[in-house]
């Protein structure tokens, strides 16, 4: 097989460049050296700057592959994959990494089935086995009760999202240097059928959960939706993001996006406060791999104990207030 | 308006308790219930039938059992079930599931719309849905959480401004909700903001006893046989691990002693001794 | 009576019988067995002692002893009861039994197991779950009950329609008695007409008559198909009214028939956010039936969906699947939750009535609710006529004004009850809670045979004293 490269597709949007885009090249560097291959970044979008693309170059890419153009710049996966594909034909890359955000859980499926490839979703981890030199793939599955490797044995390229947040991006190195290839849009590509029509920005308090360092949550134990205003102020000191499980979602409490778990996101958080939240199996998918785990539930047995890192058993309504108090002071 | 839905039989794990020795799911007696993503789909689905009319097939690939996941739906107030059943399909990934299904759904006729759920909560891919539109070229919203508006042909009004059907959708992202129009037909996989699931009624339930789901296999469908089960998956797992899930943490009970600001105190040294405050 | 105090030289003796480690006289510790899980404060009462022993001779000493220095003893189990039966009302000593939670043995040839009181009743189910048979003695506090308390009160829950109470499961004890013998009551004998049934008598007894320190439970095939129907009724006679029918025309004894009033509905589907037309709805029916043949289960849920229909009925939902069925039994489980978060403060009862006239009990409740200005959701077991009728206090009154107007509405709501043909309790028991109660709704009679039978075993009156009734 005549594939070479490892490609990771970067994210931008209105012309910047995402920082998922960084973290996916510290993923890429590490394949690449074992492989001995190049580490290409793809960006594609509108606007972005030669100064942009240098970045990707200090954060361990080899080449930059940008292509501009203002028909793309919006994700319209149509569009965006019918380019994808026809670099993909001419570069034949060994290897493409996405980030599991929605972008790459959209375009990464839609490509694979066009060119025959191996796809594995929300990876925390991948290597190359030694001998052949395939991608191992290791991902967790029902609900983080297991967590399967997988490879693409005769397939290629070899595709992989991964999940945001679960690597760090390099420390950017100023004397990388690299090439930034400016690549031409091909107008024949636009597929032209679907319209973007208009975008509507979450509320403020909305920080995306999945990007925040901390993450403050709350569950059924907190009685009735105004009590988040203690869980928001938790999270505010460490201007954090707030979550709840899905308990608090179902009973309208707090708005879908909100929702860490199974059937909502999963957080990979510095700090991850679990209030009145008991511990399902579907809760603990969505946050059990967060750095530290605070819990703070009045059960001795609820489940969440199991997976913290601290845990006060008790009564929320004495322990947060206190919690804020004392984090109030230390703020000062 | 005709739409399919494909939907996915798992196994209902919100009771599975750990066994905490080998890290594994205690599985004995788990009942396979819809995938509950899934009825989102369905419930959006149902709710676009009842405005539009049409007809609401619900497809899925799995053991003969499999059609009690179909009837469910039925039961809901989906019209028909199709269920893609065989050893032929045996281990099939993404890619090869969503081959057999595009195919299965190719032989419908005149299919405006194809709703999904964003993901399975047992796999927990959300490829197969994107899938299906890229083998059948639909135009695709994943992630979507509103319907906002259906313009559909109106034979019958010759002045109507409608050039073709269309839907237009709200789809959730990180930072916000995109607005699309997608032409028909389409496939969009939705999230759980888009509706609330109905309960099935004791009427829908005696339909769907009623109702004969044909099962369609290599032996009455055409498809490709090299596309199909672990032969037509480019993706092979080669090894399954259990982490362990315990961590071991300080657990303070202030149930009893009350001393909540002393507890409070302790979290926060511990807070500073990682650097997180 | 008067009682002696736990004084250093009776604890020495303690120590001795049950050794250092099974004795708590610590403030904080002991603090959590002064209460069950009535909310009121004015229900607890602290006790001197707590001894945790381990085994049926270390009690029965410690039995003796209370008698040879009249201290008052009272066992105490997971404390998740309601009527206060575990709370040392007189101080004195506290048995806990949390020790003793040993499965002796389980007897497949006889379908039967042998259990001590500190197991908790739904790790007894957990433990058959392989084995395909079950313990039907199945309160709603199954994840936290012990069976010994279970036996004591005689609990009963949302399955007795079908299986019966607690006590229909018990086929042996073995008990302590309060002056000290150890005594085995019944045995693995299905059938024993040898005297007294004096077993039955320690079932529901609340813990005047002795310490259940064994148990042997019958167990049955645990069936394997369930299926929930959830009716909606445009009003209460009009639910009620189809509760018979289903056993007449019907002829199908479901496994729960439980009932909830308009204001239950609208406050649980408000809490959980549930979608369920319910605004439509005046009350509820959750129905369920069980077995092993899924068609028949199908074809028995189906007679009753039609006979709801027939008898009016909104719209009948089906659950035939973990989702469903959870979502529609979260509807009942939820609503004392649901009214918690609208008051903390609440009397949850438990009353009893000829199932055919819990809607006759509604005008009762209306009347009660206009009079004090409280909320009186009622919600329950319909299929045994056991209704959870709860006074919830009114957010704007004031302590002092809730315990007043809890005594009264408590007085109005029994003499209803008992107009009705019903009882004080159905599930939870008496206690220290209801006893005032007591004489209004017994005879004089009968209330001295339950002396004379207490008297018979407590000469000293020092097990669990101040429950159920006053000796004097």
């Amino acid at each position: 097989m005549d594939y070479n490269g490892v490609w990771t597709l970067g994210e931008a949007r209105d012309g910047e460049i995402k920082e998922v885009s960084f973290e996916l090249l510290s993923r890429g560097r590490k394949l690449a050296d074992k492989l001995d291959e190049e580490l290409v970044s793809l960006v594609i979008g509108d606007g972005i700057t030669d100064q942009q693309a240098e970045e990707l170059i200090k954060s361990g890419a080899d080449k930059v592959l940008l292509m501009n153009a203002p028909a793309l710049k919006d994700f319209i996966v149509e569009n965006y994959s019918n380019v994808i594909e026809d670099l993909i034909e001419e570069y034949k890359p060994e290897i493409i990494l996405a980030a599991a955000t929605t972008m790459g859980r959209t375009v990464m499926p839609y490509i694979a089935i066009k060119t025959d490839a191996g796809l594995t979703a929300d990876c925390t981890e991948l290597d190359i086995e030694e001998d052949t030199g395939n991608l191992l793939q290791t991902r967790p599955a029902i609900g983080g009760n297991i967590l399967a490797t997988i490879k693409t044995p005769n397939h290629r390229p070899q595709m992989a999202t991964v999940r945001p947040h679960s690597t760090k991006a390099a420390e950017k190195d100023e004397s990388r240097t690299g090439e930034i290839v400016h690549l031409k849009f091909d107008s024949s590509l636009l597929d032209g059928r679907v319209k973007k029509l208009g975008f509507r920005k979450n509320e403020e308090d909305a920080v995306n959960i999945q990007d925040a360092d901390v993450v403050a949550a709350g569950g059924k134990g907190l009685k009735k939706g105004e009590n988040f205003a203690l869980i928001r102020e938790l999270a505010g000191y460490f201007e954090g993001a707030v979550g709840a499980s899905r308990d608090a979602v179902d009973r309208d409490w707090i708005s879908y996006p909100y929702q860490v778990g199974l059937s909502g996101k999963t957080v990979t958080p510095k700090l991850y406060f679990a209030v009145g939240i008991s511990g399902a199996i579907q809760h603990l998918a969505g946050m059990k791999t967060s750095e530290n785990i605070i819990a703070i539930n009045e059960d001795p047995d609820a489940d969440i104990f199991k997976v913290s890192d601290f845990g006060i058993v008790g009564d929320l309504f004495e322990i947060v207030p206190e919690l804020n108090k004392q984090l109030a002071e230390e703020v000062k | 308006m005709n739409i399919v839905i494909p939907i996915k039989q798992v196994p209902e794990t919100s009771n599975v308790k750990m066994d905490e020795e080998t890290g594994t799911m205690k599985r004995d007696g788990v009942e396979s219930i819809i995938n509950p993503l899934d009825l989102y789909a369905i419930e959006t689905g149902i709710q676009l039938k009842e405005e539009y009319g049409g007809k609401i097939t619900v497809i899925t690939m799995g053991p003969p059992s499999a059609d009690k996941a179909l009837k469910e739906a039925i039961a809901m107030g989906c019209d028909d079930g199709i269920l893609l059943s065989g050893r032929e399909f045996a281990g099939s990934d993404t890619w090869a599931t969503s081959y057999a299904l595009a195919e299965a759904i190719k032989e419908i006729e005149d299919v405006d719309l194809i709703l999904a759920g964003e993901r399975a909560t047992d796999g927990d891919t959300g490829q197969v849905g994107p899938g299906i539109a890229s083998w059948l070229d639909l135009t695709l919203s994943t992630y979507t959480s509103k319907v906002v508006d259906v313009n559909l042909i109106d034979e019958e009004v010759d002045y109507t401004t409608v050039k073709q059907d269309s839907i237009i959708v709200e789809r959730m992202v990180e930072d916000g909700y995109e607005k699309l129009e997608l032409p028909l037909p389409a496939l969009l996989t939705v999230v759980k903001e888009i509706s609330f699931p109905r309960l099935p009624t004791l009427r829908g339930k005696q339909r769907s006893r009623k109702v004969e789901i044909p099962q369609w296999n290599l032996e009455n469908l055409d498809m490709n046989k090299e596309f199909l089960g672990l032969q037509g998956s480019p993706t092979r797992v080669v090894n399954i691990d259990h982490p362990k899930v315990t961590r071991g943490g300080t657990i303070l009970d202030v149930r009893e002693d009350g001393n909540v600001e002393e507890a409070v105190s302790q979290l926060i040294d511990y807070l500073k001794a990682k650097e997180l405050v | 009576m008067k009682y002696n105090p736990v004084t250093e030289e009776i604890l020495a003796e303690l120590r001795e019988i049950v050794g250092d480690k099974n004795v708590m006289t610590d403030e904080e510790k002991i603090e959590a067995y002064s209460h069950d899980e009535i909310p009121a404060e004015q229900y607890a009462h602290m006790p001197e002692v707590v001894l945790t022993p381990n085994t049926a001779e270390e009690i029965a000493a410690v039995m003796k002893l209370a008698n040879r220095e009249l201290i008052p003893v009272t066992p105490s189990g997971a404390r998740s009861g309601l009527s206060g039966g575990a709370i040392p009302e007189h101080g004195g000593i506290v048995i806990s039994v949390e020790n003793m939670d040993e499965v002796v043995e389980i007897d497949y040839d006889n379908l039967m197991m042998v259990l001590e009181p500190g197991v908790i009743t739904n790790n007894v189910n957990e433990m058959l779950e392989e084995s395909g048979l079950f313990f039907a003695g199945y309160p709603m506090s199954v994840e936290t009950c012990y069976l010994g308390g279970n036996i004591a009160e005689n609990a009963g829950g949302g399955k007795a329609v079908k299986y019966g109470v607690t006590g229909r499961y018990v086929m042996g004890l073995e008990v302590v008695t309060p002056t000290g013998e150890i005594v085995q009551l019944g045995g693995k004998r299905v059938k024993d007409v040898t005297g007294y049934d004096l077993k039955q008598l320690i079932v529901g007894s609340e813990g005047t008559l002795g310490i259940v320190t064994k148990a042997i439970i019958k167990l049955l095939p645990k069936p394997t198909q369930r299926v929930g129907l959830l009716a909606l009724f445009k009003d209460e006679a009009t639910a009620i009214s189809t509760v018979p029918k289903i056993m007449t025309e019907g002829r199908i004894i479901p496994t729960s028939i439980e009932f909830m009033d308009k204001l239950s509905v609208k406050t649980s589907c408000e809490y959980l956010n549930e979608h369920l037309p319910y605004q439509e709805a005046g009350a509820m029916l959750l129905i369920e039936v069980d077995g092993n043949k899924e068609d028949i289960v199908n074809a028995d849920s189906e007679t009753i969906g039609e006979l709801c229909l027939d008898n009016d009925a909104i719209e009948v939902y089906v659950a035939d699947n973990h989702t469903t069925r959870e979502r529609i039994w979260s509807v009942r489980r939820n609503i004392a939750e649901a009214f918690k978060v609208v008051s903390p403060h609440q009397s949850l009862e438990d009353i009893v009535v000829p199932t055919a006239n819990i809607p006759k009990l509604m005008p009762y409740l209306d009347d009660i609710s206009e009079k004090y200005e409280i909320k009186v959701p009622c919600y329950g077991h319909a299929g045994d006529g056991n209704l959870h009728a709860t006074l919830v206090k009114n957010p704007d009154h004031s302590m002092e004004e809730w315990f007043e107007i809890e005594e009264e509405a408590l007085a109005d709501l029994y003499q209803a009850t008992k107009e009705l043909g019903g009882t004080l309790s159905g599930e939870h028991g008496i206690g220290s809670k209801r006893k005032k109660y007591m004489e209004m709704m017994m005879s004089p009679a009968e209330l001295n045979l339950m002396r004379g039978i207490k008297k018979a075993f407590d000469p000293n009156n020092i097990m669990n004293p101040g429950k159920i009734f006053d000796l004097e």
